[in-house]
């Protein structure tokens, strides 16, 4: 039985088909989740990614095959997953030490951080690919290679991605008033 | 120690069924062997707290099952299998497994993950929605072992297990045995002498109403030395061990 | 699971079995009904209640307990005026009862005799499962006879249903205060012995227990029942 045949009898609410389709594919699913997270991660991811797949299947378009089709959801929950748990800490000392200027002391650090985390929501909602670019790449600090893994596009892309996401950045915070104590 | 039994007897009226047992057993896979009426279901029965013994002590998992408080408490971290296990034909494979997941007083929010455990364990992951009516006989023994295995238990009582499964479903049965020996104690009652071998690091053997042996598969092997009866090393330890205690 | 060819291809450190038995237990898990879910509560055990829920499905012994339970009907409400009668109609559905779900007819007896939750308790709300059911498909049946006249059902359903329902829910309460089948029985049979005694007296025959003025009284009955069990479960059963 080939693989559409068994996502359309998950759709039917076969659940053995639904084993059938986590024994092909979830080991290769891990190998590749594995290189970008931790394994108790992939083990969760996998598990959620699994799930949808059972509550989605009706959703499914035959225009790509099952594998690339669970590989995007996968995706998608490996990054919602990263971003849940993406610390905030790391926003600052890379955007400032991308302007050139050092925060000193706490409180300056604080405004920093609210208003950089203001001015991440100009890149766009949740989801958006500069947002996405921005999360993995300089909160997560991953490697382009990983980047474009995980987005599932050219590495070309990644880059250029992230180039427009640090432009807007840096209009979004260069364009805020100086109105906390000279922080910037 | 999960088992300390002394002078355990059980008469249906003139027959004697078990006459006299002490058994110490702590974790691991202990084989009851013996010929059919040498008293080993009603042992079973009465470490499954299902049949009160006529005399003797018996202490299970330390607590003693004579009244109900302990009684409850042993059974919650009981798994029997009975030797003729029925079922009910419109209940599903999960549905059956949860049912006496629930019955053991199993906490509710833990069931549905002990059920698909358990089931998986059994080999059963393709047929959990399946109705029990439409299943073969060797895989309803493994519905049986699921629900012994739901809740983890620390005592675990297997009466003929292996019966209506094949060779390669019996070395599948053996190696979840050892498995679950390592933490619980496992007796499983059997006459096939070669389900012990493999599986049981020790072995007791009962012969009208009373343990005539008891040591490790290789001591039960040793017994066989020169005799003539049985094919294999195992079951000439077994039938020496019989006819000594016959003369 | 992990024999197969391609498991190995998975890292070794993530634990794809585990994985499955998690989405598994999603996919394969069983909503209990609202009247399950309230009936574990009233009952303060999800086990009983699931119990109480698969009576009818387990099917030749339902038939054969309603078969009983209807039989003993005849009896208690037959207008031979003797009591004795009378007082004998529940041991006989009870018996019927206990051997439909017991010993004779349920193919898993051995196993349910080894669970925590005793196997007397299982019975007791079996039995409640069928006097209830048939009680309220006597009340269907009475209501579509009304209009031909014959008063078989209702009487049948008035005299003998809805009392032991009432009953069976006074022999569960009382159990599950006394964590104890054979105290819960025991108040059963108490009790409709002391309805039968004080019916008869009044009246001097059976007949005054099918006049439907007693309706309500049973129906109160059995709902203080269901609060005295709701009230007593409230407190925890010690260790647990």
């Amino acid at each position: 039985m080939d693989d559409e045949e068994l996502v359309a009898r998950v759709a039917a609410g076969d659940d053995t088909a639904l084993r059938e389709l986590f024994r092909r594919h979830a080991p290769w699913l891990a190998a590749r989740l594995r290189s970008v997270l931790s394994a108790a991660d992939v083990e969760d991811v996998l598990q959620e990614t699994f799930l949808a797949v059972w509550t989605g299947a009706d959703r499914y378009r035959p225009e790509s095959p099952p594998g690339a089709w669970i590989w995007g959801i996968a995706r998608r929950q490996a990054a919602l997953f990263l971003r849940r748990r993406g610390p905030a800490a790391l926003l600052l000392p890379v955007v400032v030490a991308e302007d050139g200027q050092h925060a000193s002391d706490p409180a300056e650090a604080a405004m920093s951080r609210a208003q950089i985390t203001d001015a991440v929501t100009a890149l766009g909602p949740e989801g958006s690919p500069d947002r996405e670019v921005w999360q993995l790449m300089y909160v997560e600090d991953r490697p382009v290679s990983e980047v474009a893994l995980l987005m599932g596009i050219p590495e070309g892309t990644v880059k250029s991605r992230a180039y427009r996401a640090r432009r807007l950045l840096r209009a979004a915070l260069g364009g805020r008033p100086a109105t906390q104590g000279g922080s910037r | 120690m999960n088992v300390e039994i002394a002078g355990l007897t059980r008469r249906f009226g003139r027959n004697q069924a078990v006459a006299g047992v002490d058994l110490e057993a702590g974790p691991g896979v202990f084989g009851l062997l013996g010929p059919n009426g040498a008293g080993k279901t009603s042992l079973l029965r009465m470490m499954a707290t299902v049949l009160p013994p006529s005399s003797g002590k018996m202490r299970l998992l330390g607590r003693e099952p004579g009244s109900y408080g302990p009684r409850r408490e042993i059974r919650r971290r009981l798994g029997y299998l009975p030797q003729n296990l029925g079922y009910y034909p419109s209940f599903t494979v999960v549905e059956f497994v949860e049912y006496f997941a629930l019955l053991k007083e199993m906490p509710a929010a833990r069931v549905p993950a002990a059920v698909a455990a358990a089931i998986e364990r059994a080999d059963l992951g393709d047929k959990a929605r399946a109705k029990l009516r439409t299943l073969s006989g060797g895989m309803l023994r493994r519905v049986g072992i699921a629900q012994a295995i739901v809740n983890d238990p620390e005592l675990l009582l297997l009466d003929e297990p292996t019966a209506g499964l094949d060779p390669e479903q019996r070395v599948a049965f053996r190696a979840l045995l050892r498995n679950l020996g390592e933490r619980a104690t496992v007796v499983v009652s059997t006459h096939l002498v070669e389900d012990v071998g493999a599986a049981c690091t020790e072995v007791a053997l009962m012969n009208a109403g009373k343990i005539v042996f008891r040591g490790t598969p290789e001591q039960l092997t040793a017994k066989g030395e020169g005799h003539g009866v049985g094919d294999a090393p195992l079951e000439r330890g077994y039938s020496a061990v019989l006819t000594e205690a016959r003369s | 699971m992990s024999e197969r060819p391609g498991w190995d291809a998975a890292p070794p450190d993530v634990d794809l079995r585990g994985v499955w038995t998690a989405v598994a237990a999603q996919v394969w898990r069983r909503k209990p009904g609202p009247f399950e879910r309230l009936a574990g509560w009233l009952l303060r055990s999800p086990g009983l209640a699931r119990a109480l829920v698969t009576t009818p499905s387990l099917l030749l012994g339902w038939i054969i307990a309603t078969v009983v339970v209807l039989a003993a009907g005849a009896v208690a409400t037959s207008r031979a005026g003797v009591p004795l009668v009378a007082l004998l109609a529940p041991a006989l559905a009870a018996a019927g009862i206990a051997y439909s779900y017991g010993p004779g007819i349920d193919p898993a007896w051995e196993l349910t005799r080894s669970m925590a939750i005793s196997d007397r308790m299982v019975l007791l709300v079996r039995a409640l499962a069928v006097f209830g059911l048939n009680a309220a498909l006597g009340l269907a049946a009475s209501a579509a006879s009304l209009s031909s006249g014959s008063g078989a059902a209702a009487a049948v359903t008035f005299g003998w249903l809805i009392p032991m329902t009432a009953i069976c829910g006074l022999a569960l309460a009382a159990a599950t205060l006394a964590h104890s089948a054979n105290v819960g029985v025991a108040a059963g049979l108490g009790g409709w012995a002391i309805t039968v005694v004080a019916a008869g007296g009044s009246a001097g025959r059976l007949t005054a227990l099918t006049d439907s003025s007693f309706v309500l009284p049973y129906l109160a009955f059995a709902a203080c029942c269901g609060a005295v069990v709701v009230y007593a479960t409230r407190i925890p059963r010690g260790m647990s």
